[in-house]
């Protein structure tokens, strides 16, 4: 990749710095800024999602999720999120929206998104208690397991979470412009438990 | 008539020496199921010192220092005491702590003691002994039901100031502390398969019944301890105590883990799909511990809900009820069996129910004298003429109280046999019951309405129940424990089972045995003194009486009429009384007379509890541009745009005001360069083969016809013709365009999009996202913008005139690579380019054209200036967009294709909408240039009175112009563009504006736009 000569900043520069916060000695929650993802959003062609799903497939051995399912792992991820949409989720340095233009053609709509959400791993005994505070979702794990994902409401701002581990832990993405607002709701709602806030990565 | 009086001691003996320093609690008995002897708590009252134990409340501490005078009634002032021990309380209401803490109206006997509690009562001055309005009550008959409808009728200008602050003050309840709250408050949800309202017996079992079948239960308790009525009742369960039971139940569900108990929870609301709680985090303690809320909202969503609330017990309605020392049967027996406390020192038990003669055993048994058991009913059973023998007490049956002593606390009572013959005691306490009342507000929160029973002499649950909704205990009506408890059981173990789970109805525990047998009694005859329905709000039943007679008969205008059942505890105790008086007034049953609606909620709640962190900035989210931390460095003033903070200013020190500030932007950008954050645009990825049919759709121009690298003006249409939003749609491929909407619509044109091709046409491929966040844009704007633009630019890119024309837009990279958008659009008339990078990249493309336009006065404006610059070129914006204008309207008509249908075309012919005498926008100019306009000011003729009927339009948007010098403005004004050069005022009563103005044409800076072309 060339070299920019432009620093990118994060819109939580101002408001997430790494250390503890809330009650001492606790660990309830951890959370870590997600840095370098690379984030694609694909909305079928008109007609094309059954030859959208044989060709992620056959390209990265993935089964394109019809309900609110994330598949794949931390290096490529695909996350239903809407009809016949999904956001795919790379880590990494390779152009994301370049490699799925080359294998999915004109199977799809692609618009990069990496800058226009900012995406938060949480992770803790307490994360389900913190979550609750916000999201009314059922996050128990009778009703929400690692895989799963929803577009929902944390306090009034709209995100899109999904579990990765029964730890349990999950990521969670907000538009950028609300991620400050995010995460002034997130440390207040957590700080009974204990937060560590994680350096970015 | 004879009368029989017994002595009293007109003196308390004296209690034992304190073995402390700490004020004693003489009326403390030795044993308590629910109090922590060993724990000793101070606290005060009306600033005198007492002290009481962890486990009281304040009302049971209050009775055990013998405190019995704690309030003041609402309209009389009438002293009065602790009627009840739970939520239903409707006397005892105090102001709790003091400063920015303090918290009037709450019940005494639902706070729970702690160390240091400051305590305040209310409604009198100036002190409570001693009360200036108790005068009130001996001019009650003018104070009866209605009576400031009545008598504060004229002049009608008085009520306003001087009937209502004066009603206000004599009337009243306490004072909120003024200050902002220092605790905070917080949501949260929680999901569960069962939900169990209460934790009494019947609510223990549902649990227990729904835990073991493996159910998510959550359990919610008002009170502090879970138990309901077994903490005050002396009873046997499974031949055991009950607190016995009572503990290895709560032991077990507190092991289960998939049971959450939630105790200090009041469950005040069912609404569509959950349940409202509050839950009292840190009321019980001075400050909440660190990092804990004050009270917490809990949303409640379960598959099924088991209501086990319970029942409340009914005053008897006889003269003089509301004496300090009149107590409900049912609280008496709390106090004493729960908190320990001794009511007092020799009671009178008035009852119509078999309830009766547990209250004088337990009274007995704690060692409180019971000088008689007054029975309404004519016959009683061996069993209770054995306790009331056992307890010394006479039994008097048939017979009423018709008379009490007492002034500050109550002295005696007489009571007037089934002959007539009258019997006078002395007594301290006079502990009534007529009946319980079972709880069922919140099965009616749906709309249905409880049922009158007449067997059982209570509202009964509706059959239509809020959906998944079971009741079981007291709250059926069927109060008896052993009913309780297999209620509760089928009850719970019939939820999980709905709920999915396989379950076994649990075995269900022996009791002892008890009966519930009950005549009605629904007022004293005959009696002396006010006798009183609804003691919060000085009902009494001649108040009842009065409103029949008035014609307030039906349910719902007795209430509204004597204020029966308002004010905190929504007529807890009062209700049934009520309605059972007015169906006798109506010679109708009760069953014909109705209840009033319960609605939501069930108890007082906090308005903070229910805002929750949602206060201050908190309030809503707030959403920051990608420059947002580069414009606090530079001291810019922020204002919110929908959710946005935009800068507003950027200030100079020295710089006088905003005004000073916005015209040296303006300015700058008009002679040397501007920098403007303009990401906060609404920005829509459409793609797809059919991308550029929809946009012809939707927008009243043409879109097809857009050649690749070039952008357009468009404007769109509502349905009903009028403009809905306007912006620049950029072509960056064949199948790919990049539309603007407005910062304001930006969600509600991407929600429009999305109606119009998912539903209208879904037959269309196009594909559309919002890339509003992905993109932070910056407006380069002014003659020197291209020096800047050519700083950034990655080489290879030509961005000359020639190669790269005004409403070009082309994908290139900056600084080195970095993937940009470049579009040269202008909003300001300006030689001016839109230069967008991913967001994150957007704090250091502002740092980098600040740092390259430095030599060539390169200035940051904000949206004021942006104002100003648009207002000087006549462009419409939110104040002409304002959804009643058509493209007509702001000069825009042209752009109304002929050539194809789009949105809007139908409606925006129609008369209304075409009519030539419509408002169009004009430009303005004071005809004295040294004159401030105003935006608001409406356009009169120059010799017509200041009448609506003359109105010809209206001012939309002002702005002093640095360019021409003066100010200038914009307009709607009937035929405008037919009177350019006359002379119209601008008229603005509001803020005594009337200034003559000069028609112009909107464009007042570079008509031919030269400029912006160069």
């Amino acid at each position: 990749m060339v070299e920019i000569g432009l620093l990118s900043r994060s819109p939580l520069a101002a408001v997430l710095q790494p250390g503890h916060y809330g009650q001492p000695g606790q660990d309830g929650l951890v959370v870590q800024e997600r840095t370098g993802l690379h984030i694609v959003n694909l909305a079928a062609r008109r007609g094309q999602g059954g030859a959208l799903a044989v060709a992620v497939q056959r390209s990265w051995g993935l089964e394109l999720p019809t309900t609110p399912r994330r598949a794949g792992d931390g290096r490529l991820a695909f996350l239903w999120s809407g009809g016949a949409q999904w956001l795919a989720i790379a880590e990494g340095t390779g152009d994301l929206e370049l490699s799925l233009k080359d294998r999915l053609g004109s199977l799809a709509s692609l618009t990069d998104q990496s800058d226009g959400r900012s995406v938060l791993r949480l992770s803790g005994s307490r994360t389900r208690e913190t979550l609750a505070k916000g999201l009314a979702i059922d996050l128990h794990p009778r009703a929400f397991t690692p895989g799963d994902t929803a577009l929902t409401l944390a306090g009034h701002i709209g995100v899109q979470i999904w579990q990765l581990d029964d730890t349990p832990s999950y990521e969670i993405a907000v538009a950028r412009g609300y991620a400050g607002s995010l995460i002034g709701w997130l440390l207040p709602a957590g700080e009974e438990f204990g937060i560590t806030v994680l350096p970015p990565g | 008539m004879s009368t029989a009086s017994e002595t009293f001691p007109r003196e308390i003996a004296a209690p034992a020496a304190a073995v402390s320093t700490r004020p004693a609690q003489p009326f403390r008995l030795a044993e308590a199921a629910g109090v922590d002897r060993k724990n000793l708590l101070d606290f005060t009252f009306d600033g005198q010192r007492y002290s009481g134990h962890s486990g009281d409340t304040l009302a049971s501490a209050l009775l055990a220092s013998g405190v019995r005078l704690v309030g003041r009634s609402f309209k009389y002032h009438r002293p009065r005491g602790i009627l009840s021990a739970g939520p239903e309380e409707p006397n005892a209401i105090v102001e709790l702590r003091d400063g920015a803490r303090r918290e009037p109206n709450t019940r005494a006997t639902v706070a729970e003691l702690f160390q240091g509690l400051t305590a305040t009562s209310q409604n009198r001055w100036p002190s409570l002994r001693f009360d200036v309005m108790g005068v009130n009550q001996f001019v009650a008959p003018i104070l009866a039901a209605g009576f400031y409808y009545k008598t504060f009728m004229w002049p009608a200008s008085f009520w306003e100031k001087v009937y209502e602050p004066l009603i206000r003050r004599a009337a009243g309840l306490g004072r909120a502390s003024g200050s902002h709250d220092p605790d905070h408050y917080e949501k949260t949800t929680t999901h569960c398969d069962v939900l169990v309202i209460g934790a009494g017996p019947a609510g223990l079992m549902a649990a227990l019944a729904a835990v073991r079948a493996g159910a998510r239960v959550v359990l919610c308790e008002e009170d502090f301890l879970l138990g309901g009525r077994l903490l005050s009742e002396r009873r046997m369960i499974g031949n055991r105590s009950a607190l016995e039971w009572l503990r290895e139940a709560e032991a077990e569900l507190r092991a289960a883990p998939e049971c959450r108990i939630l105790r200090r929870t009041s469950v005040f609301g069912v609404f569509d799909g959950a349940y409202g709680a509050v839950e009292r985090v840190g009321d019980h303690l001075p400050v909440p511990p660190m990092f804990q809320p004050r009270q917490r909202l809990w949303r409640i969503i379960a598959k099924r809900h088991v209501l086990c609330a319970g029942s409340l017990e009914r005053p008897l309605v006889f003269g003089d009820n509301d004496r300090p020392g009149v107590m409900l049967a049912g609280a008496v027996r709390t106090y004493v069996n729960r908190f320990g406390v001794a009511p007092g020192r020799r009671a009178v038990v008035f009852a119509n129910n078999d309830d009766a003669a547990r209250t004088v055993a337990d009274l007995a048994a704690a060692g409180v004298a019971v000088a008689a058991l007054v029975d309404a009913r004519a016959e009683v059973t061996p069993e209770i003429s054995r306790i009331a023998e056992a307890a010394g007490a006479k039994l008097l049956a048939g017979a009423r109280i018709t008379e009490t002593r007492g002034r500050l606390a109550l002295r005696g009572a007489v009571v007037t046999d089934a002959a007539g013959t009258r019997h006078n005691f002395d007594c301290d306490l006079l502990a009534m019951s007529g009946g319980w009342s079972p709880t069922v507000h919140l099965t009616s929160h749906h709309g249905g309405k409880p049922v009158w029973s007449e067997a059982k002499a209570a509202f009964l649950p509706p059959s239509h129940l809020p959906p998944g909704m079971a009741v079981a205990g007291a709250a059926t009506g069927d109060p008896l424990l052993a009913d309780c408890l297999a209620s509760g059981a089928q009850a719970g173990a019939e939820a999980a089972r709905l709920a999915g789970f396989q379950t076994s109805l649990p075995a269900i525990p022996e009791t002892d045995g008890e009966s519930a047998e009950l005549q009605p009694l629904w007022r004293v005859r005959g009696g002396k003194g006010k006798a009183f329905v609804d003691f919060q709000n000085d009902v009494a039943a001649s108040d009842v009486a009065l409103a029949q007679r008035e014609g307030f008969r039906a349910v719902e205008h007795l209430k509204r009429y004597t204020t029966l059942g308002m004010a905190t505890d929504q007529g807890k105790t009062s209700n049934v009384n009520g309605l059972a008086l007015m169906a006798e007034f109506n010679e109708r049953t009760i069953a014909q007379t109705g209840t009033t609606t319960f609605r939501p909620p069930y108890t007082p709640v906090s308005v903070g509890v229910l805002a929750g962190r949602h206060r201050g900035h908190e309030f809503r989210p707030t959403r920051l541009t990608p420059t947002h931390d580069w414009a606090t460095e530079q001291g810019a003033v922020f204002v919110e745009t929908g959710p946005w903070l935009r800068a507003q200013y950027f200030p100079r020190p020295g710089e006088a005001d905003w005004l000073v500030t916005a015209t040296r932007e303006a300015r700058a950008v008009r002679e040397a360069v501007g920098l403007c954050d303009v990401s906060t645009l609404g920005k829509i990825d459409i793609q797809g083969p059919d991308a550029a049919v929809l946009l012809d759709r939707v927008y009243a121009n043409n879109f097809a016809s857009l050649p690749i690298g070039r952008v357009r003006y468009g404007v769109m249409l509502r349905e009903d013709g009028f403009v809905m939003d306007d912006g620049t749609t950029a072509r960056l491929a064949g199948d790919r365009f990049l539309m603007t909407t407005t910062t304001a619509n930006a969600v509600s044109v991407s929600r429009h999009l999305d109606f119009c091709s998912q539903w209208l046409w879904p037959e269309l491929d196009v594909q559309m996202i919002s890339v509003t966040e992905q993109w932070a844009q910056i407006a380069v704007a002014g003659p020197r913008s291209r020096a800047v633009i050519e700083g950034v630019v990655d080489a290879g890119f030509d961005i000359s005139n020639a190669a790269f024309p005004y409403m070009s837009c082309a994908e290139l990279t900056i600084c080195g690579g970095l993937k940009a958008r470049l579009f040269r659009i202008s909003f300001s008339g300006e030689l001016a380019y839109e230069l967008a990078v991913p967001a994150r990249y957007g704090d250091a493309l502002m740092r980098r054209l600040m740092e390259i336009g430095k030599p060539l006065g390169v200035t940051p404006y904000g949206i004021e200036a942006l104002g100003v610059l648009r207002v000087e070129k006549g462009h419409p914006a939110g104040n002409e967009l304002s959804g009643q204008t058509t493209a007509a309207d702001i000069g825009l008509g042209r752009m109304m294709s002929k050539t194809k249908d789009f949105i809007g075309k139908a409606m925006a012919q129609r008369a209304g909408l075409t009519a030539t005498d419509r408002p169009v926008l004009v430009g303005i100019r004071p005809w004295d240039r040294a004159a401030r306009l105003r935006a608001g000011a409406h356009f009169l003729a120059r010799n017509v009175e200041n009448l609506a009927a003359n109105d010809e339009g209206y001012v939309t948007s002002v702005a002093y112009s640095p360019a021409l010098g003066h100010w200038i403005g914009l307009g709607l004004l009937q035929r405008g563009t037919e009177r350019l050069g006359e002379v119209v005022r601008a008229y603005d009563p509001v803020r005594g504006g009337d200034l003559e103005v000069e028609i112009v044409s909107p464009v007042l800076v570079d008509p031919t736009g030269d400029r912006l072309r160069g």
